[in-house]
């Protein structure tokens, strides 16, 4: 093994010691600006009666923001968060057109053109049994 | 009025007794006259860091009026603008100041560019000014974002939402940025800390220190006495009188320019998904919007702005330099690859951003 003279040895040290301190450091501040502090978002709306909803019709719900779908096949809900980078879809004649990149859904929020990538997220609609009716954002 | 006329000659008296003052310690005895001139300069250097200065001190002002939360921000922001005594005035000048300190910045990178002043021993003082050039971009964005009305909400959205394409770390990032996994409260603090606080910290050592290496490094770029031609100099009175009278003329065009043009205002947010139509990105930022709507943003909205700034990075290491005998004027010879080369950043980034406009 060969000889390592004491000064560069004991630099070599120091140099270690202090970069871990320093990468210790640099987590701790990581860490404490991820703590998140915002609420979580709500993911779980109560959109009211299924009977206000009747068969065959949309109803854009723009707070959420979705479209509630009730066909035969029964309730279903498409997010109008586009899957670009989020922003929020407008109404069209045909379809959805997002403001920020223009990229084109269908109706069944399939996308006609781009540049989103993916269909625009379809989410989950509940009947409670006292004829309620729950949306699910996850 | 004929008290305050009386004053002056005392006041004139007291300013005298204080020179040399603080202000000709900044500044070396003498400059090289051929240099020193605003057709080699543009005064762009100077003028940015009167901009900062005004920055500042508007900025300090609105903070005495501004509220950092989602339900009061973007009120505030209307209270400052039209009900405070001057504050439309005091709003207008802060934005504009800003947008010409960019314009500024992009002026005096192209100026160092195409004099070649970034050749060595000036490398690290041109990468000091580009990691000013990002920060002053950063700081530009927060404020931006801090009007939080229905204007920013989708820049707000988009701009963050890209830090998620990243691969690996990129939600732990967003989440770092926005304080939880939607936009709200916290983000608009956070936004407020960087803005205020920790980006313009870095930006005013970044500054003294890009300011303190000019003078390090030998002042600005000229060829060595044995091979110039025009050996005159000029003092620091009288560059101080050049100085005054930019930041003179500097005034008048912000002071005419917030008066017919307002910053922008729109109507506060109601909730961060709802429809706004008002989807452009801010100016300095169309050029990402317009190629964003190429497809993947991690591409387009990532990779595409950092590889132009490597580009920039690598100008003073990978193009050949100009010779000595060719510093101190504009075009030298020899470094036209690293001109043409940011001509066509450039003219890039200005068509796309006119086809956002």
């Amino acid at each position: 093994m060969p000889e390592i003279p004491r000064r560069d040895f004991l630099k070599l040290i120091t140099t270690t010691l202090l970069t871990a301190c320093g990468l210790l450091g640099l987590d701790t501040v990581i860490r404490f600006l991820h703590s998140p502090t915002n609420s979580p978002p709500q993911t779980v709306f109560d959109i009211g009666a299924a009977l206000e909803y009747p068969v065959g019709t949309r109803t854009l719900l723009p707070q959420i923001p979705v479209v509630l779908i009730h066909d035969e096949n029964g309730f279903s809900a498409l997010s109008l968060i586009c899957s670009h980078l989020g922003c929020t879809v407008e109404k069209k004649a045909d379809g959805f057109i997002c403001p920020c990149h223009g990229s084109h859904f269908g109706e069944n929020g399939k996308v006609l053109r781009g540049p989103a990538g993916k269909e625009l997220r379809s989410l989950r609609v509940e009947t409670t049994p006292d004829g309620q009716l729950h949306l699910f954002l996850n | 009025m004929i008290r305050c006329v009386a004053w002056l000659p005392s006041l004139l008296a007291l300013i005298n007794l204080m020179r040399p003052s603080f202000f000709h310690h900044l500044h070396p005895p003498t400059i090289p006259a051929p240099q020193a001139q605003w057709r080699y300069t543009l005064g762009a250097g100077g003028i940015a860091v009167f901009l900062v200065l005004v920055l500042i001190i508007t900025g300090a002002l609105e903070m005495f009026y501004y509220t950092p939360t989602p339900d009061q921000a973007a009120h505030s922001v209307q209270t400052i603008t039209y009900h405070v005594t001057m504050g439309g005035v005091i709003r207008n000048v802060h934005y504009w100041a800003a947008q010409f300190l960019m314009i500024l910045m992009t002026v005096h990178l192209i100026r160092i560019v195409f004099t070649g002043a970034y050749k060595p021993p000036r490398r690290f003082n041109y990468l000091l000014g580009l990691a000013l050039f990002v920060i002053v971009v950063l700081i530009n964005f927060t404020g931006y974002i801090l009007r939080w009305d229905q204007g920013i909400q989708w820049a707000l959205v988009v701009g963050t939402n890209l830090l998620k394409t990243i691969p690996l770390m990129g939600d732990y990032l967003y989440e770092i940025l926005i304080g939880g996994s939607q936009p709200g409260s916290a983000t608009l603090i956070r936004f407020y800390a960087w803005h205020i606080f920790g980006l313009t910290l870095l930006a005013v050592i970044l500054m003294g220190w890009h300011i303190f290496q000019v003078r390090r490094d030998g002042g600005i770029a000229v060829p060595p006495p044995s091979l110039r031609t025009d050996l005159q100099r000029i003092t620091r009175y009288e560059l101080v009188r050049r100085e005054v009278l930019a930041m003179l003329l500097t005034s008048t065009v912000l002071i005419v320019v917030a008066g017919f043009a307002p910053a922008p205002i729109a109507a506060p947010i109601e909730e961060i998904t709802a429809f706004s139509s008002d989807s452009r990105a801010p100016w300095f930022f169309l050029w990402v919007q317009q190629m964003l709507k190429w497809g993947d943003p991690f591409l387009w909205g990532v990779l595409a702005p950092l590889a132009t700034l490597t580009v920039l990075v690598l100008i003073p290491y990978i193009f050949p330099h100009p010779h000595e005998s060719e510093l101190g004027r504009w075009f030298p010879k020899s470094n036209w690859l690293a001109r043409l080369i940011l001509t066509m950043i450039a003219v890039l980034v200005l068509g796309l951003t006119l086809l956002g406009v």
